[in-house]
């Protein structure tokens, strides 16, 4: 094999090789892979420092979202509060509405029949008087002679009770 | 049929004889330099641009070589100890790989397939352990002969089979990446030599096998790169962590 029987290479080769290496490795340890090392370890550095930054903002926005979700939980007990509330105050006023509209109608219905109780009343009495004048002036006329005081009581009683009970009589 | 040896062949291009020493440029040092130049170039590329933080496609190719290196470097060593040895173990990786792949170009050579190279460089690493060693414990890295465990009686009998261990340990190193280069690329020679010679109608077989072994020896002088820093990594975690 040429690699064992040219010895006299052997010299130029390690000599060559050895020194080429040295001078690899100092151009690279001195110019190359101090910048290179450097940006690896603070890219390394960043993205450690971002993450453990996005880990933090993901806690916080975590508690902003259970505060948040405290709040509207919060929130929605105190209108459904509200709502209710507002809702028994309706229920109230409805009520109260009702009740007096309920004794309005019942006060004007007991208004009304008193009116009529009172219209009937003077009515009727306006019928006795004609009827009293009527039925006197008639039979006076009849038996062509003036009744006395007595008569007069009894005749009347007698045909108003006699135009009463006809009235009613009609109104059924 | 030429040999398949034949382009293991080292040839002189500018003889260098400095007191009785032949220093001369061949070959396998103009490959070498070449694909040193294609790493260090591309390095000073990028620095000579400025390392942006959103790396474009070369720096990313750079980044990921010096971010798996590292890594490498972390596992074996440790962080604290292993950050002032990735410049070295980045560099030596660069260097195996760029040597490896540069032999694939036809005509170039490959420096790694040279047993005198990858021994010097792993008994470099050797000498380099032991001096970690004696440097960070002093006489207790003699300590590194005894694993941790054994029975009093047993180090008599441990302590030659560790030194032995150590000493194998450069040799694996070197031979492991001479074989493997040698090899593959003598079947790659062995095939083109064979496509070359043979009819058409039969050519084309060893011809697509040389397709299919180049792909294959790209890998191969990635894994070998890796390999030998790893090794590397390892022998100097050893020797810092004693065991």
């Amino acid at each position: 094999m040429p690699q064992f029987e040219q010895v006299s290479v052997f010299g130029s080769l390690i000599f060559w090789s050895v020194l080429s290496f040295g001078l690899l490795f100092f151009i690279l340890k001195k110019f190359a892979f101090p910048p290179i090392l450097e940006a690896l370890e603070m890219r390394e550095k960043k993205i450690r420092t971002d993450m453990e930054d996005s880990e933090k903002l993901k806690g916080d926005a975590q508690q902003i979202k259970r505060e948040l979700e405290e709040t509207l939980k919060a929130a929605h007990g105190k209108a459904e509060t509200i709502v209710q509330l507002a809702h028994d105050e309706a229920k109230k006023a409805r009520e109260k509405s009702l009740q007096e509209t309920e004794a309005k109608v019942q006060q004007m219905h007991k208004d009304a029949e008193q009116e009529v109780l009172s219209s009937r009343n003077k009515l009727l009495q306006e019928i006795r008087s004609y009827t009293a004048a009527l039925t006197i002036a008639s039979t006076e006329k009849f038996l062509k002679k003036v009744l006395g005081e007595e008569d007069k009581k009894r005749l009347v009683e007698e045909s108003i009770e006699q135009v009463i009970q006809e009235l009613e009589k009609r109104q059924n | 049929m030429e040999s398949p040896l034949h382009h293991f062949e080292v040839h002189n291009i500018i003889p260098i004889h400095i007191a009785g020493l032949d220093l001369s440029i061949n070959n396998a040092v103009v490959a070498m330099w070449v694909g040193l130049a294609v790493i260090a170039g591309s390095f000073m590329l990028v620095v000579s641009r400025g390392v942006s933080p959103i790396p474009g496609k070369l720096q990313s190719i750079l980044e990921i070589a010096l971010e798996f290196i590292r890594s490498m470097v972390y596992e074996f060593i440790g962080e604290e100890e292993g950050k002032k040895y990735v410049p070295f173990i980045a560099s030596l990786f660069l260097f195996i790989l760029a040597c490896n792949l540069i032999g694939l170009i036809p005509g170039s050579y490959t420096i790694t397939s040279q047993l005198v190279v990858t021994g010097a460089f792993a008994m470099g690493i050797f000498i380099l352990t032991l001096v970690i060693g004696f440097g960070k414990h002093g006489a207790h890295f003699f300590g590194i002969l005894v694993p941790p465990g054994v029975p009093k009686i047993m180090i008599p009998l441990m302590v030659p089979i560790e030194i032995i261990s150590m000493l194998a340990r450069p040799i694996s190193l070197a031979v492991r990446l001479f074989a493997n280069m040698t090899a593959g690329h003598t079947v790659l020679a062995v095939l083109f030599g064979l496509a070359m010679t043979g009819p058409l109608w039969l050519g084309w077989l060893p011809f697509g096998f040389t397709i299919v072994i180049n792909g294959l020896e790209i890998a191969i002088a990635f894994i070998q790169a890796y390999i030998f820093t790893t090794l590397t990594c390892v022998y100097i975690g050893d020797v810092i962590k004693l065991h």
